[in-house]
């Protein structure tokens, strides 16, 4: 090609692509299509395989439990099972399912049922069997008959075949193409199915034409798009590209409310905390615990973290949770109080180095706030910022003296949250804290098995209190969600388990 | 031909290269503290679930054998499994070729296009207003982040004035020119500001060579001196300097890949970085080593098919 020709030809490419005239979004969408932007990216479409938030919530979207929860959670409806019954021993559960089929038009069985708890609650790569240790036995009594044997009383079983990894899959199909081709290309019982899954990139959904719930879902289809940056998200959001998003930032939720968009933050399940490490120096000291405890103003944290959104912590669940102690007031800081226990535990300089992810803003916010609080008791907190898995890892062996971390519930029952925040017993050690109170331990046991009502609420209430007197861990904050919706979104709600529990009603108006 | 003989060579120094590389990122990644099966399944998963799957993927084995294992592999053409997304490297890494290679190209379309046009005005007359203009804007251009430029650049031409989308890659050619004229604007303004003061400077002192002079002595116009003779002969720096700047951008689309929500290599580097994903990260750094040392061989043809005094 002759020089110049080259030049004029490149020069004319460049003026075409610079026009804006050509091509107003090739891209097929139904208008009834809800794209949602995800901060985090889908790993996988397997239930059994995560605990991953983003996974979480479409594997929620696609695969139906036996019972369905209300928006808020707090009411369970019949799902996949239309009835069932509980033995007088509490052991026995019996499910009798609705007439359903898969997203490829195959029934939905009692040996579907079987098969995917029994996957969910023995397969060794099960990520989260922990729910349902109490799950003896899921067998198949007919085609619409499911029966589950408990090995104990175990008040908390109902809740629990509501979380999103007690998703129904297919027998057939998982069996055909193997958990690692399922986990790409699942068929799904839930009210939506994949048609793509464009990794790094987006998920796009369909509506599931064979859902059970008549008439639903409103939505012809769902895209979940990863945008990591929490600026572009926003943009995109004001651009029209999406139609809502998951964590805004705080600072800018006011303001997107201010142009119309549904910003009200909704109630989490979250828990924002500063673990202690009770198997070394300092925190194996009551007093020292106490003494931290007292020097920190939680709602001083909660105000400059949260900007007033979140509420400061008292007991170590979420409020949302039932049987939540209400009795038990929020620490207030007191500094002379702190400084005496300080005195009469022999440390009066004492320091501590607090471990905390690099690069999460609200993070390294709230370790400052302590570490300056503390300071006034005469306190030195050593901030130490360390990549997050490295974080999670001093955690798990113990190698840590405190370190803020973050947690939040699948089920309103209280079982599973102080299990996991205060069950010396558990695998967890109490939240790698090694926190171990038998008495807590024994009434965490006693509470399982009570039945709903008074008895189980002071059951609760008790080991709530002593976690509290003991410090088992400091609590600081309860922060809402921070999704942002268009104003075209109507009833969509992410519940305090981190479930869109109702997106099968969820429609899109104008 | 022969003048091709050696150039034609090059691809063969990209053996040593890769086997160095290969191993400089296996070794850093292992070094970077963090546990990628922790992350991918969620903090809240059970041990018994991470061992398992730590073991199904080979991290419980020494490292030396690790290493072993993965350039066996490679010399297979076999990349590994991507952790997080629990598929063959290359799948992944091919999905995010496209756009990538596509920025790419379009940023420097727009790069050269907006330096041929800058520097000639600007050398045509060296020290008029129109110079100074350009060399403003070079400063400017020069001094301004990507990730900031291209805030400024969403705000006005996608939320303003609605021109074009604030992301995404798009599906059809019109669709893609459209959906990466912003991202591919960000880079162009970053990268036009070095190649413009570098091709101006050259076009300046060639316009003074002695056979521009002659070529005016003996009544050629102005014009044809300068687009006939000065101007080709100034383009050899600038093209070595366009090597350099492909190179570098090569690893560097991560901020406007990730300001602009461009599913590219540059995106899933980072994301690869921040989930500890070792294949991808060593898979993706073996492409844009390759990448770079393609470039370089393409500019060293270019520079020999343009200039026969090259002899390398």
């Amino acid at each position: 090609m002759h020089r110049r020709s080259f030049l004029q030809s490149a020069a004319s490419i460049a003026a075409v692509s610079a026009s804006p005239l050509f091509g107003r979004r090739a891209r097929a969408q139904g208008k009834n299509v809800l794209r949602m932007g995800f901060a985090d990216e889908v790993l996988t479409l397997d239930p059994i395989k995560t605990v991953y938030g983003p996974d979480i919530l479409i594997q929620g979207i696609m695969f139906s439990r036996l019972l369905r929860a209300s928006a808020d959670r707090k009411q369970l409806f019949p799902g996949l099972a239309a009835s069932h019954e509980i033995s007088e021993d509490g052991k026995t559960y019996t499910f009798k399912l609705a007439d359903a089929k898969f997203s490829d038009g195959s029934p939905i069985t009692a040996e579907d049922v079987a098969f995917s708890y029994t996957r969910m609650r023995f397969q060794k790569d099960s990520a989260y069997a922990g729910p349902f240790t109490a799950l003896e036995k899921t067998e198949a009594v007919d085609s619409k008959t499911v029966v589950m044997h408990l090995n104990k009383k175990f008040t908390p079983f109902i809740q629990n075949v509501e979380i999103w990894n007690s998703g129904i899959v297919p027998k057939a199909a998982v069996e055909q193409l193997g958990d690692d081709k399922f986990a790409q290309t699942p068929v799904s019982s839930g009210p939506f199915r994949l048609v793509e899954w464009k990794k790094g990139d987006r998920v796009i959904l369909e509506k599931n034409p064979n859902y059970y719930r008549p008439g639903l879902p409103y939505l012809d289809g769902i895209e979940i798009l990863y945008v990591p940056d929490d600026n572009t998200r926003v943009s995109m959001l004001r651009a029209g590209e999406i139609d809502m998003l998951l964590g805004a930032p705080y600072q800018l939720i006011s303001q997107l409310a201010a142009e119309g968009f549904q910003a009200t933050p909704e109630p989490s399940s979250i828990i924002n905390e500063l673990l202690i490490n009770h198997s070394t120096e300092p925190f194996n000291n009551i007093q020292v615990r106490q003494a931290v405890s007292l020097g920190i103003d939680r709602q001083a944290i909660a105000d400059a973290v949260t900007l007033g959104l979140g509420k400061p912590a008292s007991s170590l669940m979420a409020p949302v949770l039932n049987y939540f102690n209400t009795d038990l007031p929020v620490p207030v800081r007191d500094v002379a109080k702190a400084k005496e226990l300080l005195a009469q535990a022999g440390k009066p300089n004492l320091s501590f180095d607090l471990l905390i992810s690099a690069g999460l803003a609200a993070e390294e916010r709230t370790a400052v706030l302590i570490q300056s609080q503390l300071a006034e008791v005469g306190v030195t907190a050593n901030i130490t910022k360390v990549d997050s898995t490295q974080e999670w890892n001093s955690l798990v062996d113990g190698t840590y003296q405190a370190t803020l971390n973050w947690w939040y519930n699948e089920t309103p029952d209280p079982d599973i949250a102080l299990r996991w925040a205060i069950w010396g017993a558990g695998e967890n050690k109490s939240y790698y804290t090694r926190y171990n109170s038998d008495k807590v331990n024994e009434l965490l046991e006693q509470g399982a098995a009570a039945p709903e009502g008074d008895g189980r609420k002071a059951i609760y209430y008790e080991a709530q209190k002593i976690a509290y007197e003991e410090v088992a861990q400091i609590g600081l904050f309860y922060p809402p969600y921070r999704n942002v919706y268009s104003p075209k979104v109507k009833d969509m709600k992410l519940n305090p388990g981190l479930q869109f529990s109702t997106i099968d009603e969820v429609k899109l108006e104008g | 031909m022969d003048r091709f003989a050696f150039v034609l060579r090059r691809p063969l120094q990209l053996v040593p290269v890769l086997i160095g590389i290969s191993l400089v990122t296996f070794i850093l990644v292992q070094l970077m503290p963090g546990d990628p099966v922790r992350v991918m399944l969620g903090p809240r998963a059970s041990e018994e679930a991470i061992r398992i799957v730590r073991a199904r993927y080979g991290l419980d084995q020494p490292i030396l054998l690790q290493y072993g294992y993965y350039i066996v592999n490679v010399l297979r053409a076999d990349f590994g499994r991507s952790l997080a997304f629990r598929a063959p490297v290359i799948d992944v890494i091919l999905a995010r070729l496209v756009p990538t290679v596509c920025l790419l190209v379009y940023g420097l379309v727009l790069s050269v296009a907006f330096t041929v046009a800058l520097s000639i005005a600007a050398a045509r007359r060296p020290g008029a207003w129109v110079d100074q203009t350009v060399r403003l804007f070079c400063v400017a251009g020069l001094g301004l982040p990507s990730f900031w430029l291209g805030l400024m650049l969403i705000m006005l031409f996608s939320l303003r004035l609605k021109l074009f989308p604030v992301s995404g890659f798009g599906d059809s050619l019109p669709d893609v020119l459209w959906h990466l004229f912003l991202p591919a604007l960000t880079i162009a303004i970053a990268v036009t500001p070095i190649l413009t003061r570098n091709l101006r400077a050259t076009l300046v002192t060639q316009s003074a060579a002695d056979y521009a002079v002659a070529g005016r002595s003996k009544g050629l116009s102005e014009n044809y001196v300068f687009f006939r003779h000065v101007f080709p002969n100034s383009l050899l720096p600038t093209i070595s300097l366009l090597g350099i700047v492909v190179s570098f951008l090569i690893g560097g689309t991560v901020v406007v890949e990730t300001v602009f929500n461009v599913p590219g290599m540059g995106q899933l580097m980072v994301r690869a970085v921040l989930l500890r994903d070792y294949f991808i990260v060593q898979g993706v750094t073996l492409f844009f080593a390759v990448g770079v040392v393609l470039t370089s061989f393409v500019v060293d043809i270019v520079t020999v098919a343009l200039d026969p005094r090259v002899k390398l």
